[in-house]
């Protein structure tokens, strides 16, 4: 696997895909897919339809590389969004009742360069993040993160942490007004 | 914001909401209606895009997982179906059926309706307006099958035409022009009037709103109470949305 080591190149690769360039989409792809492929499948719980979604976000970033600014995001962060968005998308459009518990690594890690895109996410943005997390009481940065990865409703985070619905929705939304504004500063 | 049991500012709210969306808390309605807002409201659409870049960090705490081998060939496939090209001009577009078929890729339904279409504006209603600009008008429902294809002329003559079943029930369908917002500001969407869920309609758009009609101004379609919006602005019950393009 060739790994985009920077952001800059994995920018400038999306430039390309935005011109057409599909050479430059499978180096995207390439470089991102089992990181994207990990979301989603961390997401749905459900191989088939991460495949299905995996296939839907790169047929998107191919429609719309063009709207990508290297100005405003770092391109990790926006393939990563589009990613969660369609898995999320998927997941609530389904009857399919949700998981119960999460899967942590149910599946095999098959990838040479695990990492490749821890890289390419600044440092400094990261231990932001980090630091931001870290200020927040531990259960409300702990369901933050799991509402993140996991893409559960308020209502399914208020049934796995057995707390009252107003419960869960106070605890994210004051850990989201003090999020945002360390994260601005 | 959910529901309403937080007492912030306007401008928290914004700003919880586009967190609750990009965590991803909301359930299926509340989600909906969060994407249409970023459609519409600026403010919001880059408080999203915030959001998603400060704490799209938290991904690195997923492992990858490297797809299957097929995975490349299946969306080099995908990338390689038709998309909306612009035809040759020989004898005019509005005689060339497979661009109309292409224009909003879908079912047989659709297809017949972007030929309804193409009958409904070849019969001239635009033809002395110039090139028109177009807008497939997109459900805000997953999916975002075609909801109505729309033509504008340089004129101000709008067709509108549905381009999927959609349910006629009590409430009434409006047409809004969201125009093109100067950086920093938000775009107020101007009423164009009442449509018909099936079947086409010719609009006039008044004079002062000619010049708001470009290129990336977007169209979308609300559900009113009956007679239409009463406030002058469109009720959060957004379906459609789409940009208007050139041909």
């Amino acid at each position: 696997m060739d790994v985009v080591a920077t952001r800059s190149q994995l920018a400038a690769a999306l430039a390309r895909v935005a011109d057409g360039d599909r050479a430059a989409l499978r180096i995207v792809y390439q470089d991102t897919s089992a990181k994207l492929f990990g979301v989603c499948l961390r997401i749905l719980n459900d191989r088939s339809e991460a495949e299905d979604v995996l296939q839907d976000v790169y047929v998107t970033v191919w429609r719309k590389a063009a709207s990508f600014d290297p100005a405003r995001a770092s391109p990790i962060t926006w393939l990563v969004a589009i990613a969660r968005n369609r898995a999320i998308d998927r997941l609530r459009a389904s009857a399919v009742s949700r998981r119960a518990e999460p899967i942590e690594n149910a599946e095999a890690v098959r990838d040479e360069a695990p990492s490749a895109v821890d890289l390419v996410v600044a440092a400094e943005q990261q231990a932001r993040l980090k630091i931001c997390l870290g200020e927040l009481e531990e259960r409300q940065s702990s369901v933050i993160r799991s509402a993140f990865l996991d893409g559960m409703t308020y209502e399914q985070l208020a049934e796995r942490m057995n707390v009252p619905l107003g419960t869960m929705k106070s605890w994210i939304r004051r850990g989201l007004i003090k999020l945002r504004a360390c994260l601005e500063r | 914001m959910s529901e309403t049991d937080h007492n912030g500012t306007p401008e928290d709210d914004r700003r919880v909401l586009a967190g609750e969306y990009v965590l991803g808390v909301l359930d299926a309605t509340e989600r909906r209606a969060a994407v249409q807002r970023i459609e519409y409201d600026a403010d919001f659409a880059r408080e999203v895009a915030f959001w998603e870049e400060k704490v799209g960090g938290l991904a690195d705490d997923v492992r990858p997982v490297a797809p299957p081998e097929g995975m490349w060939s299946r969306i080099e496939a995908a990338i390689s179906e038709p998309v909306a090209t612009p035809a040759p001009q020989r004898g005019g577009v509005w005689n060339n059926l497979p661009f109309w078929r292409v224009f909003a890729i879908g079912s047989a339904a659709v297809a017949a309706a972007c030929i309804a279409a193409l009958v409904v504006i070849g019969t001239g209603v635009l033809r002395d307006e110039g090139a028109p600009l177009l807008a497939n008008i997109r459900q805000t429902s997953p999916g975002g099958q075609p909801g109505f294809v729309a033509a504008i002329g340089a004129g101000g003559t709008l067709v509108i035409v549905p381009a999927s079943l959609l349910t006629a029930d009590q409430k009434s369908m409006e047409l809004w022009l969201i125009p093109v917002a100067p950086t920093g500001t938000t775009a107020t969407p101007r009423s164009l009037g009442l449509i018909a869920p099936n079947q086409p309609v010719r609009i006039t758009v008044p004079p002062q709103l000619v010049p708001l009609v470009t290129r990336d101004a977007k169209l979308a379609v609300s559900r009113e109470e009956p007679g239409g919006s009463r406030t002058g602005a469109p009720s959060d019950d957004i379906i459609a949305v789409g940009d208007l393009t050139n041909l």
